[in-house]
């Protein structure tokens, strides 16, 4: 069953390490972080879900010093404490493995080790036996099997991850927080960092494990907290608890259904039965055999977790990636994509995972930013037309509702949901014969989200194919025609409207297939 | 199809808002009037304590002297707001006139042969340039590093080190030492090239492509923007503009010499930079640049009308420099 606030699960067992209580923390107009309670206790392995937006982020980057509360208390061992800076959470015992990792890939394992703390001798020279010695023996006493004297850079990932680990358990660490440690490794190197978390928790430091993969929560965790929309959504013992009600909390059972008109399922649109993009036998450096099609007027759905291949799928027919072998086919004619500016000129459209680095230039205009991928039309004999290009802005501020003082406001100084508008906005018109989202409502509020949805089902409507990538398997339910589920770069599975109901199981068939490989399961589990 | 809601309000708003961003453009790029104020207090001080400086003798002689700068650094300006650098500039310049004479005095003593080898030679520097920079990536930073070495050494090959004397009395009217519409000719091409310059960044698609290119390199290819051609370009109208600036040269002092100019980069660069470009791309404007390569001039010219020491010269130049820069950042 649910518990409501944390510790009361196993009442009177251990002490808490860290209490997280009532925390708020508001990013302009977005709760992220609504009166969030935590409790981790030394020694414990307490698991942290959510879904994407959840807050999970949030909550750790207020650990970490990265971002200050609004509100709330934090304390360790019962002192109350408050962090301006990562510095001053690492001075209290606290250490984060983020995703991307922070080590110098040039220098040894035992360097990285002592990095800052290196042993020296007089006028700053490194005592470079001293340095070996101690990352030796501090290794060995983890039981942390890993050669001192190898250059990271050479290292595997896992074993990398590893040096990291290490590395935030050198000096006085009392809780752990693992960032999605698993995401990029194989089963037999998860079996490898969990051996390493094992020993840390046996020295009694605490552990925060956040992860999508819900096998490995009851695998390795004593206790699970889920966060929902930035507040508290349970936490329970994982030994009392089964995945059926982890997803409940995870996905929420009342999350309403969308409020704006929404489209009739694929057959009562009466969809034109020819693909206007199809894949057969796609395969590259991240892609196998993949089989696809999605429909004029579609929205096709892509689920998978992260790593599983479905942004690469994008990418490859965008022509950001090279295809190895297989044929794509644009409207029943075979093509090779070339390149982006090819892919664009077919008429395909990408709105990218991350839309800072790769949607937007930031320092420019909106103007500027839309007319990116057309600018030879908004030209004559390769002179600009001012005129066009401010008009063309213009329309995709009013169309889109972009909510920004002029054509030439600068995208940086915009919402998330706005900015997200403006890289729609450079792909909407001419309407483009297929549009590629790529977790296209991320870091959205919910009003822009609705917003968006409007906007892509007014693509279909005009006759474009939409192929999706979403880690919000709500959003997933809630837009798609069909679904197909991605998993180690192959489609394991592809479902029709009516196949699924709903988005808990979505999330438990994602978590079957992930767990079993593609092809080895049959039925839906109950 | 949504109409717009209110057109009017949103159309003057936006005329409004267009006029601004062209005066911005033409102006002040996105940083402060903090450059202006720089020129004229410079000016101001000038004035007030060299009774040589404030004539229309001494700004023709500052326009002079400045010209190479400010030719090579309208290219300059480009390569910087594309998140490039180019230090072969210098020694590009002193190639391209040893091609320009030499191409003179083996083929019919001809203008336009001598135009066309000085030219041409720049771009085809610019080209190697961008082509290494973009299609091995290589930092620009390093293989103009290389070129910088390799043109200067070329230039001084091709003659054993001599200059090569220059005889025709056209090519010196053109690009040295006549006049157009009443403007001395190394002034008339300054201001052709920042016209060409301006045209090119703030109303020609490739100024477009440059900014995109500068501001996000991801988000440029995303949106299918040849990245590389269009670097690799910005690298080629560089190398050409050094061209001029070495025809404007050769003219002048009716001979190239292989060792003219150098260091000379530094003072592009400078000037770019003290104009408003940003080292990390994106951002910048020709009429800027303009103007950092005339306080560089200024400074030059006052501190000799001044009489200071070339020494103390150049420390008194760097400081500036320096606290110009520190002031514009926004």
């Amino acid at each position: 069953m649910e518990l409501s606030g944390s510790g009361t699960a196993e009442p009177g067992t251990s002490t808490s390490l860290v209490m997280v209580s009532g925390i708020n923390k508001r990013f302009g107009g977005v709760r992220a972080l609504r009166d969030v309670n935590l409790e981790v206790r030394a020694g414990e392995v307490h698991a942290l879900l959510g879904e994407n937006g959840a807050g999970k982020s949030t909550l750790i980057k207020i650990l970490s010093g990265v971002h200050a509360l609004d509100s709330g208390t934090i304390e360790i061992a019962g002192k109350p404490v408050e962090f301006d800076s990562p510095a001053k959470s690492r001075e209290a015992g606290i250490a984060v493995v983020y995703q991307d990792l922070s080590l110098v890939e040039s220098l040894s394992v035992a360097d990285n080790l002592l990095l800052g703390r290196e042993p020296r001798a007089r006028f700053g020279f490194v005592r470079q036996r001293a340095l070996m010695a101690r990352a030796e023996a501090f290794l060995n006493e983890l039981g942390i099997p890993l050669d001192t004297r190898a250059t990271v850079g050479s290292l595997p990932f896992a074993y990398r991850q590893m040096t990291e680990i290490a590395k935030a358990l050198m000096g006085e660490v009392r809780l752990l927080i693992l960032d999605e440690p698993t995401s990029s490794l194989t089963s037999d190197e998860v079996r490898i960092l969990f051996d390493a978390i094992g020993k840390a928790t046996r020295r009694g430091v605490g552990v925060i494990y956040v992860t999508h993969r819900l096998n490995e929560v009851f695998e390795i965790s004593q206790r699970v907290t889920v966060l929902r929309d930035g507040a508290n959504a349970g936490t329970f013992v994982t030994a009392e608890t089964d995945m059926k009600r982890l997803v409940n909390a995870i996905v929420g059972t009342d999350r309403s259904v969308s409020t704006s008109p929404r489209v009739e399922p694929a057959a009562k649109r009466q969809l034109d039965p020819s693909p206007v993009l199809s894949l057969s036998n796609v395969s590259n450096d991240r892609l196998r055999a993949v089989d696809l099609s999605v429909l004029k007027g579609e929205i096709h759905g892509l689920a998978g977790l992260i790593g599983s291949g479905r942004t690469e799928i994008l990418e490859t027919v965008f022509g950001l990636r090279p295809l190895e072998s297989g044929a794509i086919e644009i409207e029943g004619r075979r093509w090779l994509p070339k390149g982006p500016a090819d892919a664009i000129e077919q008429g395909i459209a990408l709105v990218p995972e991350d839309r800072h680095v790769q949607g937007l230039v930031l320092d420019h205009s909106i103007e500027r930013n839309v007319t990116l991928p057309r600018i030879p039309h908004f030209s004559r004999w390769g002179w600009m037309q001012q005129r066009a290009a401010a008009r063309r802005a213009e329309t995709a501020i009013a169309r889109l509702s972009v909510k920004a003082p002029g054509a030439f406001s600068l995208v940086r100084t915009l919402s998330g949901g706005n900015q997200q508008k403006v890289v729609f906005g450079k792909w909407n018109d001419p309407r483009p014969r297929v549009l590629l989202l790529d977790e296209p409502t991320v870091g959205v509020d919910v009003g822009a989200r609705e917003e968006i949805y409007a906007v892509i089902r007014n693509a279909v409507r005009d006759g474009s194919g939409v192929l999706v990538v979403s880690s919000d398997l709500v959003e997933l339910i809630e837009l798609c025609d069909r679904i197909s589920v991605i998993v180690n770069g192959r489609v394991a599975r592809t479902l029709a409207r009516g196949e699924i109901d709903d988005a808990e199981e979505l999330h438990h068939l994602l978590q079957m297939y992930q767990a079993s490989g593609p092809g080895q399961l049959q039925e839906l589990p109950a | 199809m949504t109409e717009l809601t209110a057109p009017n309000v949103v159309a003057s708003s936006t005329r409004s808002d267009r006029r601004r961003k062209i005066l911005q453009n033409l102006l002040r790029g996105e940083r402060p009037y903090m450059l202006y104020i720089a020129f004229v207090i410079l000016l101001v001080v000038f004035s007030l304590s060299s009774p040589w400086f404030l004539s229309v003798d001494n700004f023709l002689n500052i326009g002079r002297q400045t010209t190479l700068v400010s030719i090579i650094a309208v290219g300059m300006t480009f390569i910087i707001i594309a998140r490039q650098i180019d230090l072969s500039v210098a020694s590009t310049l002193a190639l391209s006139g040893m091609a320009a004479a030499l191409a003179m005095s083996q083929i019919n003593n001809s203008w336009i042969v001598g135009a066309v080898a000085g030219l041409g030679t720049g771009a085809l520097v610019g080209l190697l340039n961008g082509i290494l920079t973009t299609q091995l990536s290589i930092p620009s930073f390093l293989v103009t590093l290389g070129s910088l070495s390799m043109a200067r050494g070329l230039a001084m090959m091709v003659t054993n080190t001599k200059p090569v004397i220059i005889t025709n009395e056209t090519y010196f009217a053109i690009f040295g030492e006549g006049t157009f519409l009443g403007i001395p000719v190394p002034i008339a091409w300054t201001l052709a090239a920042m016209i060409i310059g301006i045209l090119l960044l703030h109303y020609n698609v490739f100024g477009r492509r440059i900014y995109a290119v500068g501001g996000n390199p991801t988000a440029a290819l995303y949106s299918g923007i040849n990245t590389k051609r269009i670097t690799t370009a910005a690298f080629v109208l560089t190398g050409t503009l050094a061209g001029l600036a070495a025809l404007v040269l050769s003219a002048r002092s009716h001979a190239a010499r292989p060792d003219v100019v150098q260091g000379m980069e530094l003072d592009v660069i400078a000037a770019v930079i003290l104009g408003g470009c940003s080292l990390f791309g994106g951002r910048g404007y020709i009429l800027g640049t303009l103007f950092g390569s005339l306080i560089i001039g200024t400074l030059n010219n006052g501190l000799v009308l001044l009489g200071v020491s070339s020494p103390m010269q150049l420390v008194i130049k760097g400081a500036i420099i320096v606290a110009a820069v520190a002031f514009t950042k926004r």
